[in-house]
């Protein structure tokens, strides 16, 4: 068991995301909206100010989402999809994706429940 | 990560200047850097500073600030730092008069560089010790050599 998370650059993308999602088997998600460190520095930091330019092209506000993989084959089908919807992870700007190992678990609805 | 102590020179620190207002210790410590590094253009530094002042305070409380700007007037990252006593006001958000004050200079192009050395002298600054200990230095050789043996 997985605990996916998924930094979201471009928001526009996240109802495709989250379809990608549903059909790649997971059955639940939480979605945060964040911020980048760039934003909070050179916005709300005033030793920073200056900094506004060097943060050009990134994405000010992105959508964390997280959610727990009983089933790790679907990091991979998931992974697939979102390559196709998003573009490659690897590009700046686009988001970041990791998983951490989840060892227990509480309040999680049965899949047959959920969606 | 090192860096602020090859990047101040000891020549490069004032120590309690008479007769100061905020503009002038900008320009004395512009000119310290001008006749110290191969700053090409002083009098358009002093103006960029100046320029950056108007963005935002860049005091950090605690009776500390550091000004600065990214220039082509600079070939490299540099800073000079004075000690005013007593202290001087510029601006500071908390409304205290500043005793410390480190103007960073730094190409258009290094702002990954000069981003992390504003960190890490916010880090610094934000120790009692370290700016009791510069507040005490009897020399800029002294004050240089304590801002070393915090540069990690």
């Amino acid at each position: 068991m997985k605990l996916l998370v998924f930094i979201l650059n471009n928001e526009e993308y996240l109802e495709e995301v989250l379809e990608a999602y549903v059909e790649a088997g997971v059955t639940g998600a939480t979605i945060l909206d964040s911020e980048g460190m760039g934003r909070f520095l050179a916005y709300e930091v005033p030793l920073f100010a200056d900094f506004k330019d060097f943060m050009k092209g990134n994405r000010p506000y992105n959508k964390t989402i997280l959610s727990v993989i009983r089933k790790e084959e679907i990091i991979e089908t998931l992974k697939t999809l979102l390559d196709d919807k998003v573009g490659d992870l690897s590009g700046p700007g686009t988001g970041i994706m990791f998983t951490l190992p989840v060892d227990w678990v509480s309040g999680l609805v049965p899949e047959d429940e959920e969606v | 990560m090192g860096g602020l102590c090859t990047r101040l020179l000891p020549e490069c620190v004032l120590l309690d200047p008479l007769q100061q207002d905020k503009e002038r210790v900008i320009r004395q410590l512009v000119d310290r850097l001008a006749s110290s590094h191969s700053i090409t253009d002083p009098d358009t530094l002093f103006e960029q500073v100046m320029e950056r002042e108007k963005l935002g305070s860049t005091c950090l409380g605690f009776g500390c600030a550091v000004p600065h700007a990214r220039t082509d007037s600079a070939g490299t990252t540099v800073i000079a730092a004075a000690r005013l006593n007593p202290p001087v006001s510029m601006d500071a958000p908390d409304g205290e008069p500043v005793s410390l004050v480190f103007l960073m200079a730094g190409p258009e192009k290094s702002a990954a560089l000069h981003l992390r050395l504003l960190s890490k002298l916010a880090r610094l600054l934000h120790s009692d010790s370290l700016r009791a200990q510069l507040c005490e230095a009897s020399t800029a050789e002294d004050f240089h050599q304590i801002i070393c043996s915090r540069d990690d």
